[in-house]
């Protein structure tokens, strides 16, 4: 039992040293959240948008920011095996769903790093006022988490394909778009203190993580193993 | 081979009769503008169609994930191709409606936005075939994709509506979960979904032949 | 009336039109899988 744990954590901080060492997706995905950023607090700021709309606009930003700054680098960890060649190796040295939560694990930290940065910055430079900020916090790891587990997937599947970086995109969008409608609605519910609105989002997206989560274990191993 | 000329000569004469009462027996719709209604009668079934499709080349996905026959992948892709089609036309049809009611093309009301997103599913999977060479990873992988694709579809297609208030009119699938409409459009409806399920299946069954030969065709050169 | 029943008309037209098309289609493939 503790076996799969060590090998979890061995795969999970394989992953994280490497990235360390390179940095390659905490830059691409944190310059793309701050340029946006920069781009979106400059050109609309904080009093361009009238007070009615603002729950609802500043939300969604955010949420686009998040999902296009995912878009940058969460696939990095399971392309970065097939560059290196390293992916066969893995193969035979782990069990599939190790891999899978390891890299899964990998994603998770990646999207916590990006959230912790982004969200604060976009809440002080955009004026974002949040009447629920518990509330608020929960659509975004809730979200994070079925964004991450989405990705995980996607990202094992065009790791082995052509134009990797537009599939992954192209590949993820639509599955994540129901995602972006009910985290978008959460956060403007939270933002305006709306718990109603805050539990029927986190219901959908609770629901969502969970399938997502349970095709996973079942997938997986399929693509991995191809 | 009999029975199958008797069902396909049966659909012509079914739709006909569909379509003329579509336009001569169904009566005009209350509170719409014109006989703009009439459209329902062809935008609904291909939208069902379009889902139909999806749920087709789904269940052959698995069943070629469990069995590992190449023809189940035949069947996935040949649906998903109609499943494209039909939900451009479903679109489409949406979309001429909506500038006759409401005066603009697309306003990203709810459902649009479900049928846009289903373009956009079958738009990945064909961009993900076509990004992988090798015939069994393809397969599998487009298999995997399609699986995934249609989980986020009984999100799109029926929480998101129903969250957000919707242009659509809401004749039969509503909150009371009672049937609004005319019992005479009804029939007609019903029967153009039966009809347009029926054009769906000979066409996929065409399509599913078609690529039959062609791998045989394949298999012999080699 | 005049106009419902043109498109009726024209809408019968297409229909058949694109029945004998596929049926064309249908019959070619028999003939290449026998």
């Amino acid at each position: 039992m503790s076996n799969w744990l060590a090998e979890l954590t061995a795969v999970f901080v394989k992953d994280l040293r490497a990235e360390f060492r390179t940095k390659v997706s905490l830059n691409a995905v944190g310059l793309f959240a701050l340029t946006t950023l920069a781009a979106v607090s400059y050109t609309i700021g904080p009093y361009r948008i009238a007070e009615a709309d603002r729950p609802f606009l500043l939300g969604a930003l955010l949420w686009i920011v998040i999902f296009f700054a995912s878009m940058a680098g969460l696939d990095r960890s399971f392309v970065k095996e097939e560059e290196t060649h390293t992916a066969a190796l893995l193969r035979l040295a782990a069990h599939p769903l190790v891999v899978w939560a390891g890299k899964l694990l990998f994603n998770l930290v990646l999207l916590i790093v990006l959230m912790a940065i982004l969200v604060p910055l976009y809440c002080v430079l955009m004026g974002y006022r949040v009447e629920s900020p518990w509330w608020f916090l929960a659509v975004l790891a809730t979200g994070g988490y079925t964004l991450a587990v989405t990705t995980t997937m996607v990202a094992a599947i065009i790791a082995r394909a052509m134009s990797r970086g537009a599939l992954f995109s192209v590949l993820s969008l639509p599955l994540l778009l129901p995602l972006l409608i009910f985290v978008i609605q959460g956060t403007t519910a939270a933002s305006q203190g709306e718990v109603d609105g805050v539990l029927s989002t986190l219901r959908a997206v609770i629901s969502l993580g969970g399938i997502m989560t349970v095709l996973s274990v079942f997938l997986f191993p399929v693509v991995w193993n191809d | 081979m009999r029975l199958n000329d008797a069902l396909k000569w049966g659909l012509l004469v079914w739709m006909a009769v569909v379509i003329w009462a579509a336009f001569q027996w169904a009566p005009s719709a209350v509170g719409f503008q014109g006989e703009s209604a009439r459209i329902v009668f062809f935008h609904v079934p291909t939208a069902w169609v379009a889902t139909l499709a999806f749920l087709v080349s789904c269940v052959a996905s698995i069943l070629y994930l469990w069995r590992r026959d190449p023809m189940n992948d035949v069947r996935a892709a040949s649906s998903a191709a109609l499943g494209l089609l039909f939900a451009l036309l479903a679109t489409v049809t949406g979309s001429i409606f909506a500038r006759i009611m409401w005066g603009s093309y697309w306003n990203w009301d709810p459902r649009e936005t479900s049928i846009t997103f289903l373009l956009l599913i079958y738009a990945a999977y064909f961009a993900l075939r076509a990004a992988v060479a090798d015939p069994e990873r393809r397969a599998t992988l487009a298999a995997v994709y399609a699986i995934l694709a249609f989980v986020t579809v009984p999100f799109l297609v029926f929480v998101v509506p129903r969250i957000w208030w919707s242009l659509h009119p809401d004749t039969i699938i509503n909150k009371q979960g009672t049937i609004k409409m005319d019992s005479r459009m009804f029939q007609v409806l019903m029967g153009s979904l039966i009809g347009f399920t029926g054009l769906f299946v000979w066409l996929y069954t065409i399509e599913c032949r078609i690529e039959r030969i062609r791998q045989r065709r394949q298999q012999e050169l080699l | 009336m005049n106009d419902l029943m043109g498109i009726t008309l024209v809408t019968l037209i297409i229909w058949v039109g694109l029945f004998a098309y596929v049926y064309r289609v249908d019959r070619k493939v028999r003939r290449l899988e026998d």
